[in-house]
């Protein structure tokens, strides 16, 4: 491995001196809209996914079936962690779907501590539904409103190409510690449904910049295999993760550095394409 | 490797520019100012005057022994521990490359790159365009664990170098121990330290993740009347340093500090061991305690920090005469300063150079204050300096008032030569010949 980050920026220097914007896109605008349009596609999909999976696991949770609850607590969450980047732009949705505990000053007690992972505390620390019957309503409420405002909304690109570095700075600043499902252990799925998410964003883009980036292109590439290749260790035959618990040490510092040299790396994205 | 650095002589005339330019600028801007009271900002949003003597001081990077180990303490020091993610010696050797690339520019100082605005910049911005070496010292050590995991690596293990063990007194965090590698920088301000903290998590990110970071500072002190400049005070109130080994004794640092002789690794030959303690004090404690037994406790005087087998007027620097006091009427046998240095003929091969910053964290669940010694101390052998120092405190008096909860054991490597050379290139090169 190379000090490519050193060598980006002294070259960034040179052109930035140089021929005023010579490496970028000259309308990003234009080179962006294919792409985009595909990224819509994607989120669309997994939103539709989103309301057909949260539907079966409040169902369950109604029903007053934990264990089936439990087994479509980490599978459901994929579809909105793949998305983050746009589905964060509801905050008011985001707070009430996926807020954590600690996120409130009473957490657990707090009466405002709603959403996913409220339901995830019944589920794991009181291994009972007891209760959980309104949060199930008000979280089905809330990603039918996703549902419909994501389909309404036009895409910032910005906002897009930004998000693949803000999936990775999510998984840096509050996931790599194994805090965000912290009753059920199922972090892992998280993980690699933001890894996939980001992935997805950079594969879009990736034939904009590969002509021109092509160090860095093979760097990020190399990075996403390498995360792709620890979490494979953590995979089940069902197609799962295994508990956050069963996670070396090792590989969470190969983890940690990778997600941060990706957020490191696809933070230059917006540059790279021309994006202020 | 392309290096981000303005050419050396450039740097060297603008840091002369900074010194009676910028700064000699905004001094003369308020002119006639000459008390510290007058020369203070007028206005809330007016910063804190610099100080341009001390933002241009520069410590050499290059030698045959790292800096910030006998360089004299600047006011800011952080030592933060990291875990280290490579899988082989090339990487290992880029890692060490590229870190060695960041110190020399972060000690050194100089412009900051400037870069297409449409990126992230390349530098944090904390301390300008222009980067101040304000006595920078960047301090590479690594941990036994580097030898323990890296098969490559393992026969060429410092002969002491190994991971820290509990001590009777100890109430050890695994957060706050161990790790990889430790960096230990210093400067005069903390701001400076913080910066570079910043640059190199932000450019090491491949390599390096953070494990633990301790803050601490040494409160300055004014000169006395005849020019001397007396220790620091820690946490306890007493002054801190008045016995360790003179530091510009280079035959005597070549003696305690420095690593040399055949029972090291060849490539080990100009560094040195560290021992790093955090070491809580128990401030509101110590407080209430009576004023005679705190200086028993220390078998020093809290104000002039003079043994107490001395005359009343006495400074520090008066050596104690044990012999004279052979039942401990004057020091206590069981003084901090007796027995982690009994000053017997033979005590002499326990010596090492202590090097500590006191480190402030908030608050504890029990509303005290969290407050402590961040000890770090560096010796030729970690077995007979630290360990044996420790091993004889164990059950000293002091232990009522402090808790050792972290820290580990590190080898600082042998300095960087010059330009060509980085750290670690003699592990490396020694790794390469297995
Ligand atoms: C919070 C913990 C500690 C405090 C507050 C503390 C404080 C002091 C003070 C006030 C002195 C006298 C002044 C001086 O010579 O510096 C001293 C001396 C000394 N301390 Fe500590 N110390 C602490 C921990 C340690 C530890 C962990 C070691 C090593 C294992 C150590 C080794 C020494 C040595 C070698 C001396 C010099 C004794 C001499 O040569 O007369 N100290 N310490």
């Amino acid at each position: 491995m190379v000090g490519n980050f050193l060598r980006s920026s002294a070259l960034a220097i040179v052109l930035a001196s140089g021929t005023a914007g010579g490496a970028f896109a000259a309308d990003p605008s234009l080179d962006l809209v294919a792409p985009l349009a595909e990224y819509k596609i994607y989120v669309a999909e997994n939103t539709a996914k989103l309301v057909e999976d949260t539907k079966a696991f409040t169902d369950a949770v109604k029903a007053g079936d934990v264990e089936k609850a439990k087994s479509l607590f980490a599978p459901t969450r994929t579809s909105y962690e793949k998305i983050e980047p746009i589905a964060e732009l509801f905050s008011d949705l985001d707070v009430s779907m996926d807020a954590r505990a600690d996120d409130y000053e009473k957490a657990e007690e707090d009466p405002a501590f709603t959403g996913f992972h409220r339901i995830e505390y019944g589920l794991w620390e009181k291994n009972s539904t007891e209760g959980l019957a309104e949060y199930a309503d008000r979280l089905m409420s809330d990603v039918t409103t996703l549902n419909q405002r994501i389909t309404d909304l036009t895409f910032p690109p910005e906002v897009v190409v930004g998000g693949a570095a803000v999936l990775m700075e999510e998984v840096a600043a509050t996931k790599i510690s194994g805090e965000e499902d912290r009753y059920s252990r199922t972090d892992l799925w998280d993980f690699d449904a933001n890894f996939a998410g980001a992935q997805k964003i950079y594969e879009l883009l990736r034939p904009l910049i590969a002509e021109n980036e092509a160090e860095f292109v093979t760097k990020v590439d190399g990075n996403f295999k390498d995360v792709a290749d620890v979490l494979g260790k953590y995979r089940t035959p069902e197609g799962g993760f295994v508990s956050y618990e069963e996670l070396s040490d090792a590989d969470r510092n190969v983890l940690s550095t990778k997600v941060n040299t990706l957020a490191e790396d696809l933070s230059t994205l917006r540059g790279k394409l021309g994006l202020g | 490797m392309e290096r981000i650095k303005a050419p050396r002589t450039d740097r060297r005339n603008l840091l002369k520019g900074l010194g009676a330019g910028a700064m000699g600028v905004l001094a003369a801007g308020r002119a006639g100012a000459e008390t510290p009271a007058q020369q203070a900002p007028h206005n809330v949003q007016e910063a804190p005057v610099g100080h341009a003597d001390t933002a241009k001081q520069r410590v050499d990077f290059h030698g045959p022994h790292q800096a910030g180990i006998t360089t004299p303490r600047p006011a800011s020091g952080l030592v933060a521990s990291f875990d280290i993610v490579v899988s082989s010696p090339d990487e290992f050797e880029e890692m060490l490359r590229q870190l060695t690339e960041r110190a020399r520019f972060l000690t050194q100082g100089g412009l900051v790159p400037e870069r297409d605005p449409k990126l992230p910049p390349p530098d944090s911005g904390l301390l300008g365009p222009m980067v101040a070496p304000d006595a920078q010292t960047i301090t590479v050590a690594l941990g036994d664990s580097v030898f323990e995991r890296f098969d490559w690596l393992t026969p060429l293990r410092p002969l002491h170098l190994q991971r820290m063990v509990q001590f009777p007194n100890d109430a050890l965090e695994t957060s706050i121990c161990h790790g990889d590698m430790t960096i230990q920088f210093c400067a005069n301000l903390s701001d400076t330290n913080m910066h570079a903290m910043r640059d190199i998590v932000k450019n090491l990110s491949e390599f390096l993740v953070v494990r633990w970071m301790y803050e601490g500072s040494v409160p300055p002190v004014l000169p006395a009347p005849d020019g001397s400049t007396p220790s620091a005070r820690n946490f306890l109130g007493f002054r801190d340093g008045s016995a360790n080994p003179d530091s510009t004794d280079a035959p005597l640092m070549d003696k305690v500090v420095w690593v040399a002789g055949p029972d090291e690794p060849e490539w080990a030959q100009g560094g040195t061991y560290q021992a790093v303690r955090i070491i809580r004090n128990f401030v509101e404690r110590w407080d209430r305690t009576p004023l005679g037994e705190q200086e028993r406790i220390f078998g020093r005087r809290k104000m002039s920090g003079a043994p107490l087998d001395a005359p009343q007027d006495a400074t520090e620097q008066a050596l104690p005469d044990y012999s004279a006091d052979a039942e401990g009427k004057l020091t206590p046998m069981d003084a901090h300063i007796r027995l982690a240095n009994p000053r017997t003929p033979d005590s002499d091969r326990n010596l090492m150079l202590r090097r500590p910053f006191n480190y402030s964290r908030g608050v504890t669940k029990s509303g005290q204050l969290d407050q402590g010694l961040l000890f770090i101390s560096y010796q030729a052998d970690l077995q007979q300096g630290f360990i044996e120092v420790q091993n004889r405190l164990n059950g000293e008096p002091l232990e009522e008032y402090i808790k050792p909860v972290g820290g580990g054991y590190f080898f600082a490597l042998p300095g960087v030569r010059d330009d060509a050379d980085y750290l670690g290139s003699s592990l490396i090169t020694a790794a390469r010949r297995l």
